[in-house]
């Protein structure tokens, strides 16, 4: 246990390092810079000193030491977007937004998610199981783009239901105070449509394959109710798969979805990584990418110790065959 | 056993794997439907010239914004630039398609050597190749190919540059798997015994038979492709102006959707339509040609 926890710790980190020079390649890898004079024209000497200043007149590699010298110590610098501010209370402030999002998701897809699933499973082969199977099928390829624009269209062009955007915005009417307003409808279905159509999917297929097995029949043989087999046996033995949808979802909905945030106009991180990218704001770029590739690596690692947990079958660290 | 009873045994005709693998998949509704949507996008893409009414980027500055039908020589109506609505989403089939066809071909060309050499050789080179596949795991595709383009000129090469430099994982991955499951056959240590070269066993042995995942994986990985190039347009990091792209199309008219919901509303139903298309076949070619993993 240990020693698994241990191995996969020296490979997050090998991860994180390596994923930090490519980034670091990749941004500087075209002539030019974040202070280049269409963005407006800056004196030689001021340019000079702003390139001073940040440390950008050093040698590449002076910029990658002293960069990821600050950054084992979680300072990640100034965003040059916003110079007033550092880039981990940029982050901060936007992530707690893009949490908001991707959290409400979570409870949608997979409240929702999980009952249909169960639903198809229980009614196996009937219209309820076609009609749940078809939909989810829809709902994985459909990109969320294209069902928030749907969505729009719908419940603001032609219905005027709903406001269009912002997220607790001016125009929008809150149940507490900024909380559970009516502008947060919209984009958290249209985020939630695809990994709801995931869940809902191998909620059902893992029920149905656990449904078939000796240990259920054995248990209804013994005149278990189909509600204690459902909820004692099958569903507990149908959770393995799920978490490994879990594992793989949440780190993406806790980071956002930059489609979502545009449209939608929410002010989140992947608003923000959109605007770093565009301005070259290199200390930003490189903070979000070691930030998500980090959530990434726990959130793998976490997914093996849920295993073992729901199955003690499971011995973590041991090699499969 | 007497020869009359075996004359006795009734007639069975034989199949081959792919006449059954066909005999399945036509036996599938939805990828039949699949199919047809796939063949009339690429249709349309080949001979998007002959089939537009008018060229993409011809402009008609006094006729911006038309809803469909209002005015007759523009049947869905026309963009912000006046520019034919119908013309630009003929050549964003184009320009979508021939990305996600680039890309995929590239990722097969990536994806199967390396993962074949991985999986084959073992030792140091799976050890090196795997390494490389979850430093490029932990990279979130989407956002790596916005930088990436972001630091290029922008353009058609740019967005397959962007997209191909993630999209080659899963397939090399896939093909490592395959290797280290097919490598323990026995009649690849016949072979082997037989003294064939081990270029000859990868080429001739191993790889038909791990070709059918590839395939499947090829025609899932085309609508994730649709959607990245789309995704990355919709963005403003994608192919240049005058060139017709949905994503492009579908971002422009966020702006517009109040009241010109025609500029939303077709590319839209364009880029999910062909997604739809290529993902009902690759389920159809999986049930096909894996008939084991049916339920």
């Amino acid at each position: 246990m240990l020693r698994f926890l241990l191995e996969r710790m020296i490979s997050l980190v090998f991860v994180l390092f390596a994923v930090s020079i490519i980034v670091f390649i990749i941004m500087h890898s075209v002539p030019g810079g974040p202070f280049d004079e269409d963005k407006g024209r800056l004196p030689p000497e001021a340019k000079a000193n702003i390139m001073r200043k940040y440390g950008l007149d050093k040698p590449m590699y002076v910029q990658y030491f002293n960069y990821m010298k600050h950054a084992v110590r979680f300072d990640f610098g100034i965003p040059y977007q916003q110079p007033t501010t550092t880039v981990a209370a940029l982050i901060k402030k936007t992530w707690f937004i893009t949490m908001q999002v991707g959290l409400l998701t979570i409870l949608v897809a997979f409240g929702l998610g999980i009952t249909l699933g169960m639903l198809a499973a229980r009614h196996q082969n009937t219209w309820i199981d076609n009609v749940v199977t078809f939909g989810s099928s829809l709902g994985v390829t459909v990109p969320n783009f294209v069902v928030a624009l749907w969505l729009i269209l719908f419940f603001t062009v032609a219905r005027n239901w709903l406001p269009m955007g912002g997220w607790s915005g001016n125009n929008s009417s809150c149940l507490i105070g900024n909380y559970f307003c009516n502008d947060w409808i919209l984009p958290v279905i249209a985020y939630a449509v695809a990994p709801m159509a995931i869940i809902a999917r191998y909620t059902r297929s893992s029920i149905v394959n656990v449904k078939r097995a000796d240990f259920v029949r054995t248990a209804k043989a013994k005149g278990l109710s189909e509600r204690v087999v459902m909820n004692k046996h099958i569903f507990r033995n149908a959770q393995i798969p799920m978490v490994t949808v879990l594992g793989t979802e949440i780190p993406n909905l806790i980071t956002g979805s930059i489609f979502i945030e545009s449209i939608f106009r929410i002010n989140g991180l992947g608003k923000y990584f959109v605007s770093s990218v565009s301005n070259r704001d290199y200390p930003m770029i490189m903070a979000l990418f070691l930030l998500i590739a980090f959530l990434w690596g726990i959130t793998y690692m976490l997914t093996d110790l849920a295993y073992a947990l729901i199955d003690p079958r499971i011995k973590v660290g041991a090699k499969s065959s | 056993m007497t020869s009359s009873s075996a004359a006795a045994l009734p007639k069975v005709k034989s199949r081959s794997f792919l006449q059954d693998a066909t005999r399945r998949f036509f036996r599938n509704r939805l990828a039949i439907f699949g199919l047809s949507i796939v063949i009339f996008f690429l249709i349309i893409a080949i001979f998007a010239p002959l089939l537009a009414p008018f060229p993409y980027n011809k402009a008609f500055f006094d006729r911006a914004r038309l809803f469909p039908f209002q005015h007759p020589e523009h049947p869905l109506g026309t963009d912000d630039l006046g520019r034919d609505y119908l013309s630009r989403l003929i050549f964003g089939a184009r320009t979508s398609l021939s990305v996600a066809l680039v890309v995929q071909g590239i990722a097969l060309l990536i994806g199967i050597p390396l993962g074949a050499s991985a999986g084959y050789f073992g030792g140091i080179i799976d050890f090196v190749i795997s390494r490389i596949i979850d430093v490029m795991t932990a990279f979130p595709s989407l956002l790596f190919a916005i930088l990436v383009s972001s630091v290029m000129s922008g353009g058609f090469r740019t967005v397959v540059v962007a997209l191909s430099i993630t999209s080659w994982i899963g397939i090399a991955r896939l093909t490592r798997a395959q290797m280290l499951s097919l490598r323990e056959q026995e009649y690849v240590n016949a072979a082997r015994a037989l003294g064939a070269s081990q270029w000859r066993i990868i080429v001739q042995h191993i790889l038909p038979n791990a070709i059918s995942p590839l395939i499947i994986a090829v025609t899932l990985g085309i609508p994730a492709t649709i959607f990245a190039e789309a995704g990355l347009s919709f963005l403003g990091f994608g192919v240049n102006d005058p060139i017709a792209s949905w994503g492009k199309m579908v971002g422009v008219s966020s702006a517009y959707v109040r009241v010109y919901w025609h500029m939303a509303l077709f590319p839209t139903l364009a880029i999910a339509l062909t997604m739809l298309g290529f993902s009902f076949l690759g389920d159809g070619l999986q049930d096909a040609l894996d008939p084991k993993q049916e339920e």
